[in-house]
This record gives C-alpha cells, structure tokens and sequence, in this order.
C-alpha cells in the first residue's frame, strides 16, 4: 500500500512543484486508493472534559466509497463499520449496535467528508466542505470547513497534513475547541512527543520544515 | 287583486319575515358529523363513539411534503414543524428528528425514575463504572460530538435511552435526519387540538397548517404538502357534499321555475305558489331550533330534500281548479285527498323520529312540522291570495292526447304479479350483501384519498385502526399498574407471532409503585461519590466533571412522583394524556397494536387479568353498531307501515279502494328495492330515507289517480297535477343522482326510480275501478 500512495504522490508532484500554494482539486484526487486501504493509526484525543489526553490506537481501514472501517486495538476493543448509511459499533463481545446515519444528519455529513477524502473525491469533498491548502510540494496542509450550519455547530474543520510521499495527520476540530488528532501511515509508529499537549504534536504532524 | 287579498298576503310575508329573523337569531348550525351516526349501546361501541370523535387517531393528520430532492424536503420538514409546534390549534408535531429536548429541563431528573435501565442492577459502583469507562470509548467514536454535550448531566445516558424506549414500536425511515416515505416525501405527523369529526373545526386547522406550509416553503415553488387523515377527510367531504349540493340545487331551481311558468304562465301565481313551502321550511327550522340548542348541517340539507313532497300541495290546488270556481271551493274539494296525503307522510316520515339518532329526528321533527304549516297554508292561506283570473289546466295544449294515449294503454291484470315476482326474483339473485354494514360507507371518502392515507400510514408504521388493548382499573395510576404487570404476558404474545409491537401506557409513564421502588434503590450523595472516585481513578475525566449527574440523582431521591398530569406538559404528554381516559369514574388505558396476526390470542390476556384487558375489535363494534341500527329503523319502518296503512283506511273506510291505493305503492317500492339490488348496490341508511321519500310522493300519485273525476276535464286537470308533480321530482332527483358524492348519488337515484315506478304503477293499477 505504502508502493501505492507513493506513485499516487509521484504523479502528483508536477502540479505541487508549479503551484506555489498546491492545487486542492489534484491534491485530494491524489489521495484516491484503491479498495481495501489499510493504515495503522494513533488517535489523540484532547478534550475540555478530560484532565490527560486519551491515546487510542488501531487500524483504519478504506473499504471503497461510502464504506469505512476502524478498530480500536487500545486501550479497549471496539471495531466500527461504516457502509450503506449504517454504522454499526462492536465493543469487546457485545451486540454490535446499529445506528442510520440518517437519523442523524451531522454525522453524515462529517464520515461522508472523510469517505471522500480517503477516496479522493475532490468534488464530492468540495461540495460539503470550504477547501484551503497551504504548504508546499514536500508539505502541505488542507484545511476542511463544512458547509452545513448543523455540521458547523458541532465540527469547526478537519485538518489534513501530508508530506510529500503519504498523509501524516488528519485531525478534527471540535466546535466547542477540542480536538481529536490522528496520525496515520509511518507517523502511528513515532513516538509522541513529551509533554504530549496539542500544540507540541501539531509541530509533529506539520514536520520540521513547517512553517 | 283587492285589498283584503293583498292585506293578507302583506300580513303572510310580514309573519315569514319575522319568522326568518327569529330563526337567523336562534338557530345554531352544528358540523359533528356523529349526530348522524347511531346511538353507541354497549361499552364497546360507546368507546369506538369517543374515539371517532376525539380519539388521537381521529385527531392525527399525515402529512407529506414532496421537494426538489431530500435535503429540500428534509429542510421544509423542521421549518413546518417548528412553526406548528408555535401553533395553538395543533397538540403534537412529530417528524422524526433527533430530539434531546424529549424532557425538559425540570422533568429531567425524573429519568432515573422513569427508565427501567437500573431496574435489574441498581446504580452500583459497578455500573457506574461500566457506564463511564464506555463513555470513554464514546468520546473517541464518531458520534463524540454529539454525546459530549450530554455527559457532565447525564454520564448514563439515560436521556438517549429513554428516547430510544419511547421512539415509534416499528420506526419509519430516517433520511437527512427526518422521516420519510420510500417514495421520497419528508412525512410529519400532527395531532389537531379540534376533534376529527367536526368539519368546521378541522377546516380551520387545516387552513392554519396551509397558511403556514406556505410562509415556509416561500421560494421553493416546486415543493408541496399533501394532508391526510380522518379529519382531512371530514374536511373534504363535507366540502364537497355542500359545494355539490349547491350547484345541483341551483340548477333543479332554475329548471323547476320554469317548469311551473310553462305550466300556469304566471309570475304572480310562481311566486304565490312558493309561500307554503316557504313557510313550512321556516316553520320547520323554528321548530328544532327551539327544541334542540343545535341543528345539523345535514338535518337542513336533507330537510329541505324531503320537504320537496309538499311542493305538490300548491300544485293540486293550482291545476285542479276549473272554470267558473273560486280557488277556496277547489281547495276544499281537494282537501280531504290532500289531508290523507299529509297525515300519512307525516306518519311516515315519524319513522325517523323512532330511530334514536339526533340528526335524524331533527329531521323527523323539520318535516313533520314544515308538511303541517305547508298544508295548512295551502289549504287556508294560498287560495285566499291567489288572483281571480286563472287559467284552466285543463285546456293545456298536448294534454288531450297525452290523456287519451294514457287511457288506452293496455292494462293486463297479469302484469303487476309478474312484476312482483320478477321483483323477488332479482332481489334473491342480487350479488352483493343486501346491508352495508361499514361505518365509513355513512360519510365516504374518495377512492384517491383513501390509497394515499394508507400509503402514508404504511410509510409512518402507524399502529393499527382495527384493534385497541383496553385496560381498566378505578385510577389512571391502577392503569399503569395493570399496563406494567401484563408486559411479560405481552412479550410472550409477540414472541408467538399473534401480534408484531404493542404500544402500551406504562411504556411512557410508569406507576407511582415502581417510581417509588426505584428512588428508593438510589444511592445517597455519600454513596454515590464513593462511587464516583472509584470509577474515576483508571479514567482521565476531569475532577468534579459529574457534579450536574450527582446532583440530579439528589435531586431525583426526593422528588414527588411524576402523575399523568405533571407527566402532560413533557414532550410526550399530549400521547400519555390521548391514552388514559376517564369515564363514568372508571379509568379506561388505551394501547395500540400493530400488526395483529391471531386476535383470539387475546383472549387468555382477559381470563388472566378477570376481564381488566381486553382487545377491542373496532371494526366489529362499528358493524354491530351498524346493525343495530338498522334493526332499530326497520322496526320503526314497520310501525310506520302499519300507521300508513291503518291512515289510509280510515280515509277511505272502503278495502278495495285502500287496496288500489297501497298496491301500487307497495309494489313500486319493492321494484326500487329490486333494481337497486340487481345492480349490486348495499342498503344504507340513505337509501331507507330516499324509499320512504319516494313512497310519500307515490302514494300521492296513486290517492289521486284512484280518486273518481267527475268528467274528462277533471281527469286531465288531474293528469297535469301529477304530470307537474312528477316532472318537478324527477327533476330535482335525476340530477342528484349524477352526483359524484355517493350519499347524494344514493338519494338521487332511488328517488328517480321511485318516482317514475310509482307512477307508472298508479296509472296502471289505481285507475282499475274507473268504469269505462
């Protein structure tokens, strides 16, 4: 898969050299893979409620459009499955629980901006969400702001930083300021930077050369 | 035209006016269409009564508002239901959003008496501490978001179980957050403050949700509401019956105008000729606004329909007068024909007061006292006004012939049995049941409407119409204590397939017994910030983040428990509220059923609770009903008979002429009957009151065709009277009977048929005795 990414980011590059700023459009569509698409992730979750981050880690999964997939491997065990406007939480060896996206229109809009953006649909992405990006060809930021007054209440943007062979965070910024950020690809592994507080593992997700 | 004629008729028109203000003061018109239904007798049907009339589901309309695409039609849903929810005339407004408002902010410690989550473990610090490790894993799933503003109250979650516990048994489909139907509408359901069978009512709802859909939908010109529902329903019909009526009343008018102008050739003599139904009709209003607060709609309508019959008493006296006769003396050789004609519609028409339904014997009592002023007038007011010059009917042109044609037609005596069997004949081949017994059939609705409410009902997974579980007990609370112990007997009935979900009144509100045994399993403050600590040393949640949930659960120990009528002012009230009613001190639970499979399972329910449960069929109780009813006319249809008859003889104190009288009338009455039937028609009620309609104006026909002329002349004054009488009745009738309303079609159509068979039957059999 790490094969995959790279040449999806190779045939990227031309445009990411010529812009200044990279162009949204090709830059989403670059991120296109092909189904199934699996990551190691470690999810940081800071939040006004708790008194220490909550580290969370595990596999996220791209099952092709529409359908995602993440298991939570620690600290506790839950498996989430998202397809055909249903998503369906199983927690250790209980009932898997069914919710319709449906019924809850804010969720929809947020898991279907994210389906888009690991399937690289640009336009579908484009529809929900205020695109900006920054950065350059071997770092670059995509910032994510919904459209939706409802979503808006809730999901301030996502953020996505990439470099220039793989994504490295995407993070989800709360209306009410919490933030949830999780590194993916070669960043899971990396060790977290002490003390661990948002600002410090923004820098680690931004990379060394960031501005 | 002297001066005591025109004193007289000033003083007539004088009366009427004052008459006319006098009942424009007093009458009060009423639109509750059950005064036209039968009295309820058992429990049963007087519970099936209530809930036509104010049961919730006759309160509830269906709406479906079709857009562009979802998120158009899923936007218009919330901007509707907010600005409803604002309004006055409507007690609920459900469209399938997520609601966390579903207690408001001082009914939400009562969750923890209200949900049965701690019923089988107590809020230890075990649960506890389940429930807030899996906070923690909510607060890394995607629906964090959502949840997060919950927590510091509620760590539970109690609030988003208790929606999930009271949330529709078969829930319809959820798009952009708002239910709808496969076929792409966003659905609402909407509860009317007004009861569903009052037309006037529900018009003005109806109106207040069109005002609004239309200030939301604003530039979305595409978008559209449909309404359905019992009370849409009323709306509709009785809308279009009046605007129906309306139109073919107009046009009988006309064309009765100017059939009485070609008949008599006088302005004067039509307008005089309208006094004494004029007058009868006001009397007859007069009457029942003083002996009743309120007069149906239906009760004028149909009032006038019968007070047609004595339209024909005028006509009598105009075309039998003859050359060289005062209109007095022609009236008074008249009269004692035209007082058997009164005296035995009368009769007949006392049927309906026999009947014991409101609306029909405010009928009986329009017509009866509208017939008496009617002919009274004629017989002492109309001639006494009517000009001198006149001219003999006898002398119309065409009638000589029409007459002799008439007179020479053959007149088998084999014919009439013939009739008579070919009659019984058809009525025993008919090929559908000879009643109808479907309630609906009394006030119907169009086929279109009809498939669109089930449609939407089917969509919305509304519980029901036939079936209700009934609980009773001797207080609202007792029927929540009966509710909670018949749930396993439930589940058990579900888990055998007799029944898919039911809806019980404990599911909302339990009783003050098992309130109260849940506060007391509630931990003290102590206990539970024991509990707290522990659960919180291996969880990152913030210190003292829980303070609001300590709080409530305080809060909760010593609350006065929830009753039905603190319960009334929560979200969910108004559905607890429309499932509890009192009667006669006696508290009545209502539960809906979806899906029943085996209603006889039922039936160990009432052995098991010593009849306090029970199932009621609505639609048997609306059939028994029905048949009762009927029963209960039939009976009063053969006193009727009887009097009619016993009428008739004593008139004529002779049996051949009484015979020559009945005969035809009968007979004609039973071919009605058998062409009716033979075309697959099913009785209703509106077809008995077109029959007895019909008898009247026949046995008419036949009293005056039987009567002996004096020479040819009277004969074809009498043929132009009845040819008048006949032509203004089949008029009025044939053209109700296009109607596209089966109630007027009914009328319409039986009257015609009646009217024609009756006449052709009194030319053929009541003029037998006339020596040739």
């Amino acid at each position: 898969m790490r094969r995959r990414l790279s040449i999806v980011t190779w045939m990227l590059l031309p445009c990411l050299v010529v812009a200044a700023e990279p162009d949204a459009g090709s830059l989403i569509a670059g991120l296109a893979r092909e189904a199934p698409a699996r990551t190691a992730y470690t999810e940081v979750r800071f939040a006004q409620m708790l008194d220490r981050p909550l580290i969370v880690r595990g596999e996220l999964a791209y099952l092709g459009p529409g359908s995602l997939g993440k298991r939570v491997d620690t600290p506790y065990k839950e498996e989430v499955t998202i397809a055909d406007g249903q998503v369906s939480v199983q927690r250790g060896s209980r009932q898997p629980r069914q919710i319709s996206l449906g019924q809850v229109p804010e969720l929809d809009g947020f898991l279907r901006g994210f389906g888009a953006l690991l399937g690289g649909d640009a336009q579908a992405l484009a529809r929900d969400f205020e695109i900006q990006t920054r950065g350059d060809a071997s770092r670059w930021h995509l910032s994510l702001v919904p459209k939706d007054a409802r979503l808006k209440r809730r999901v301030a943007s996502i953020e996505v930083d990439g470099a220039a062979d793989s994504a490295r965070c995407f993070s989800v910024i709360d209306a009410d300021g919490d933030a949830n950020i999780m590194l993916v690809e070669a960043m899971a592994a990396i060790e977290l930077p002490k003390p661990l507080t948002r600002r410090n593992l923004e820098i680690v997700c931004a990379g060394t050369a960031a501005k | 035209m002297n001066a005591r004629k025109l004193a007289l008729l000033i003083a007539w028109i004088a009366v009427l006016a004052v008459l006319a203000l006098v009942v424009q003061r007093t009458l009060r018109v009423g639109s509750d269409l059950r005064s036209f239904m039968p009295p309820a007798q058992t429990a049963d049907q007087k519970l099936l009564m209530e809930q036509i009339g104010e049961g919730p589901g006759s309160r509830m309309l269906l709406l479906a508002i079709s857009a562009v695409d979802d998120a158009q039609a899923a936007g218009l849903s919330r901007a509707l239901a907010s600005a409803l929810r604002a309004d006055a005339h409507f007690t609920q407004v459900a469209n399938g959003s997520f609601d966390d408002g579903i207690l408001d902010d001082a009914l939400l410690p009562y969750r923890f008496l209200l949900t049965p989550s701690f019923d089988e473990h107590a809020l230890d610090a075990t649960v506890l501490a389940d429930e807030l490790a899996e906070r923690i894993e909510d607060l890394g799933s995607p629906a964090a978001t959502l949840l997060k503003p919950l927590l510091p109250r509620d760590p539970t979650l109690e609030v988003m179980k208790l929606a999930e516990h009271w949330s529709p048994p078969r829930p319809p489909l959820v798009r952009e957050g708002v239910w709808f139907s496969p076929a792409g509408e966003a659905l609402l359901l909407v509860q009317t403050r007004a009861a569903g069978f009052d037309p006037d009512a529900q018009g003005t709802a109806i109106s207040a949700l069109e005002a609004a859909f239309d200030q939301v939908r604003e530039d979305s010109a595409d978008a559209q509401l449909a309404i359905s529902g019992p009370g849409y329903f009323s709306v509709v019909v009785s809308g279009k019956t009046r605007a129906e009526a309306q139109w073919l009343g107009h046009l009988s008018t006309i064309g009765f105008i100017v059939l009485l102008l070609l008949a008599y050739r006088s302005i004067v003599v039509l307008g005089l000729a309208a006094l004494p139904i004029v007058s009868g009709g006001l009397a007859g209003i007069a009457a029942i606004a003083l002996a009743y607060s309120e007069v149906h709609g239906i009760t004028l309508a149909f009032g006038f329909t019968l007070l047609g019959v004595a339209q024909e008493y005028p006509i009598r006296v105009l075309s039998h007068r003859r050359a060289g006769e005062t209109a007095l003396q022609s009236v008074r050789a008249l009269w004692p024909l035209l007082l058997t004609a009164i005296a035995s519609a009368c009769i007949a028409y006392l049927a309906f007061f026999a009947s014991g339904v409101t609306g029909l014997q405010q009928l009986a009592v329009f017509t009866i006292v509208g017939l008496l002023v009617a002919g009274w007038s004629t017989r002492h007011l109309l001639p006494r006004v009517l000009p001198e010059r006149f001219r003999d009917s006898a002398d119309t042109p065409g009638l000589e012939r029409a007459w002799h044609f008439l007179d020479t037609l053959p007149r088998p005596r084999w014919l009439p049995p013939l009739l008579g069997v070919l009659a019984a004949v058809m009525l025993w081949w008919a090929p559908t049941p000879f009643w109808q017994n479907n309630l609906a059939a009394l006030t119907p609705v169009p086929a279109d409407l009809l498939e669109r409410e089930g449609r939407l009902r089917a969509a919305l997974g509304a519980p029901d119409v036939r079936y209700l579980i009934v609980l009773q007990a001797d207080s609202a609370d007792g029927v929540l204590a009966l509710s909670e112990r018949i749930v396993p007997a439930i589940d058990v009935l579900i888990a055998q397939g007799a029944v898919d979900n039911v809806e019980l009144p404990s599911r909302y509100l339990p009783s003050l017994d098992t309130q109260r045994r849940r506060q007391a399993a509630l931990p003290d403050r102590d206990a539970l910030e024991a509990m707290l600590d522990g659960a919180l040393t291996d969880l990152p949640f913030r210190a003292g983040l829980f303070e609001p949930f300590v709080e409530d659960v305080q809060n909760a120990r010593t609350l006065p428990l929830l009753t039905p009528a603190m319960f009334a002012d929560s979200p969910l009230g108004a559905r607890l509220q429309a499932m509890l009613v009192e009667r006669n001190g006696q508290w009545l639970g209502l539960g809906t059923l979806i899906g029943v499979h085996d209603a006889q399972a039922f039936e160990a329910l009432a052995t098991l609770t010593n009849g306090g449960v029970r199932l009621l069929d609505l639609k048997g109780a609306s059939e028994s009903l029905v048949a009762a009813y009927r029963e209960r006319i039939l009976h009063a249809f053969v006193i009727a008979i009887v009097l009619l008859v016993a009428t008739v003889f004593i008139a004529f104190r002779d049996w051949r002429r009484a015979w020559h009288v009945l005969a035809p009338m009968t007979l004609a009455t039973i071919l009605v009957l058998a062409v009716l039937r033979v075309s697959g028609v099913s009785l209703s009620l509106f077809h008995l009151v077109a029959l007895t309609l019909a008898a009247g104006l026949g046995l008419h026909y036949a009293l005056f065709f039987e009567r002996i002329a004096a020479d040819a002349a009277e004969a074809r004054r009498t043929l132009h009277a009845t040819l008048v009488c006949v032509i203004s009745a089949l008029l009025v009738f044939a053209l109700l009977a296009w109607s596209t309303l089966p109630v007027l079609r009914a009328i319409g159509l039986t009257v015609s048929l009646g009217v024609g068979f009756h006449f052709c039957l009194s030319i053929l059999m009541a003029r037998e005795t006339r020596a040739r």
